[in-house]
């Protein structure tokens, strides 16, 4: 079955929508555009069609492709008409077969769009009065503006260490960016200007207002879209002549080898240490370099890991993986928006120092970035024989996982009941604003409980409370570390409590 | 006694109020020197959840310091 092609004949839905059929669809959504009798107050008769057949061809097909990677659909096809056609006369059609309905027509619905917007398709007119005339349509606009003007790399081409072959290694490189927020941002634009061929935008979360003032990418009118989708749309308008993919999902377990397998550099722009490692055990897994960076306010950190090198890794210097929480991240420490900017390109610079064998780059180093005092230091860190014998090399370490030791799923009533010790380890603010639902519990902030001697009876069992439950089992792992064994971490925290 | 200069980042750079400064220390490694700075600042993160690079190398809490030596204690930051 061929994702997108031309037609002379009528079309039959039907007849084309039979191929998409499969056992696992239960949904299919089928769009069809039809010749109308009117368009801007005068009588059409009939229509024209003609295309650019072979740009319009390729770039239907990487349309279609694009849609089914990133709603994640069965089938899809769409088939336009060419030559003259009459009213009611259908004159393009997109099919789509998914899971589930949702994802069959957000699929559809796109197709149709992108359709619309990229190809160099055009129309004439045929009007009841006699005449006829090209109707400046969205059709081709993108697309034939590319065909007259080209996205011209030429300046840095003219760099002595890229040159044509430069280049021609840029389109052909895969580049997975993991996080499309405030680091991302930045990342993405520098990618697709340099001319990677392939960009892989992986990212679950939808714009949020708060988001913008760091992350230009996206406008208010994105504010509540997936931010892969809508970085998607941004990079594919600003230079068309790369493919650029979305997964609105998370990057997890199940897909982190999948996504980094098929490519030449991962980026990580994540926000959390749990992602972080789930990048670099990947990257180490799969010898894939990995390009990772963290904001914190005014500074950043940046650290290329090249398993492919035999270098160093992200657990070479932070062994485990239960920081979360223990150091603020952008929306609790807040961040000015030029720092992820900067991180971010800096990210794209290593990405292209890597692609390119330029002079320079970081490798068994971390690089802190002080963006008050215009600090730049370049650490050593070398591989560590911890991490050599105990970590992802061997193929044993999982990413944090809920660790039954550690994390107690019980309700506060039932956990009080059975004599555990509450202790409500958040902010004096956070527990302002949302108390626990059970009154009378200790309140003993996260610092002041890991500051000195806690004073915890070791004949007692404490269950440590935060928000989410991920301070709490960073506090509970670090307290058992220090000898006290009876604490626990209520998984999931107060947001567990509350469905 | 070493005298060794300290450079402050995030977490550190806040509590301690100030991005870097010379201390005359009575502790031998950098352990010691975080327990004397912690008293002194107020740093909570406990030592096994931050790194510590001594002359722009990452380094071990327990090695020697020495007169000169640049001392960086760096703490886990994920933002992004």
């Amino acid at each position: 079955m061929i994702a997108f092609e031309f037609t002379h004949e009528p079309i039959d839905a039907a007849q084309l929508a039979a191929p998409l059929a499969a056992s696992a669809a239960g949904g299919y959504a089928g769009f069809e555009g039809r010749v109308r009798d009117h368009n801007e107050g005068r009588t059409v008769t009939g229509l024209e069609y003609e295309a650019f057949e072979q740009l319009a061809v390729a770039e239907g097909g990487r349309i279609v492709e694009e849609a089914i990677a990133r709603h994640g659909v069965l089938r899809a096809r769409c088939v336009h008409r060419l030559g003259r056609l009459a009213v009611g006369d259908v004159a393009v059609w997109v099919g789509v077969s998914a899971r589930h309905r949702a994802e069959a027509f957000a699929a559809c619905r796109e197709i149709i769009d992108a359709i619309k917007h990229r190809l160099p398709i055009w129309k004439k007119e045929h009007y009841a009065a006699g005449e006829s005339g090209w109707v400046n349509c969205d059709h081709g606009c993108v697309a034939a503006t590319v065909a007259a003007a080209p996205f011209d790399y030429s300046r840095q081409v003219a760099l002595p260490e890229v040159g044509a072959a430069g280049q021609e290694r840029l389109a052909a490189s895969t580049v997975a960016v993991i996080g499309a927020g405030g680091l991302g941002c930045a990342v993405l634009p520098g990618l697709a200007g340099a001319g990677i061929g392939t960009i892989s935008i992986v990212d679950a979360d939808v714009v949020q207002a708060s988001n913008l003032h760091r992350q230009p990418l996206y406008d208010v009118a994105d504010i509540g879209h997936p931010k892969a989708d809508a970085a998607a749309r941004k990079l594919a308008a600003y230079n068309p002549a790369i493919r650029v993919l979305a997964r609105a999902q998370r990057l997890d377990a199940a897909n982190a080898d999948e996504v980094i397998a098929g490519c030449d550099v991962v980026v990580d722009c994540t926000d959390n240490f749990a992602a972080k490692f789930l990048v670099n055990d990947a990257a180490v897994r799969n010898g894939k370099p990995a390009v990772i960076a963290s904001v914190y306010q005014y500074e950043g950190q940046l650290q290329v890991v090249r398993p492919d090198l035999g270098g160093s890794c992200l657990r070479c210097q932070w062994p485990d993986a239960t920081r979360d929480g223990l150091v603020g991240n952008c929306e609790q420490s807040g961040v000015l928006g030029p720092v992820p900017a900067i991180l971010g390109n800096l990210q794209a610079m290593e990405v292209l120092k890597l692609l390119l064998g330029l002079p320079g780059q970081l490798a068994n180093e971390v690089l802190l970035v002080d963006l008050l005092a215009h600090g730049l230091r370049r650490l050593s860190a070398p591989r560590n024989a911890r991490c050599l014998g105990s970590c992802v090399r061997t193929g044993q370490s999982q990413p944090a996982a809920i660790s039954e030791d550690v994390d107690v799923s019980v309700s506060l009533t039932a956990a009080a009941a059975q004599g555990y010790r509450i202790i409500d380890i958040r902010e004096p603010e956070e527990c302002e604003e949302e108390p626990l639902p059970l009154a009378g519990q200790r309140s003993l902030p996260l610092g002041r409980l890991l500051e000195g001697s806690p004073d915890l009876e070791p004949a007692d069992r404490y269950l440590l409370v935060c928000g989410h439950g991920v301070r709490s089992h960073a506090a509970a792992e670090y307290l058992r570390s220090r000898g006290f064994q009876n604490v626990w971490s209520l998984h999931g925290g107060l947001a567990a409590q509350r469905g | 006694m070493p005298r060794v200069r300290l450079h402050y980042y995030a977490l550190f750079r806040e509590q301690a109020g100030r991005q870097e400064e010379i201390v005359e220390t009575a502790a031998l490694t950098p352990a010691a020197l975080y327990a004397e700075l912690a008293d002194r600042h107020g740093f909570k993160l406990p030592i096994s959840q931050l790194k510590v690079a001594v002359n722009a190398a990452f380094g071990d809490w327990n090695r020697t310091l020495s007169d000169d030596d640049e001392v960086v204690f760096i703490p886990p930051v994920a933002g992004g």
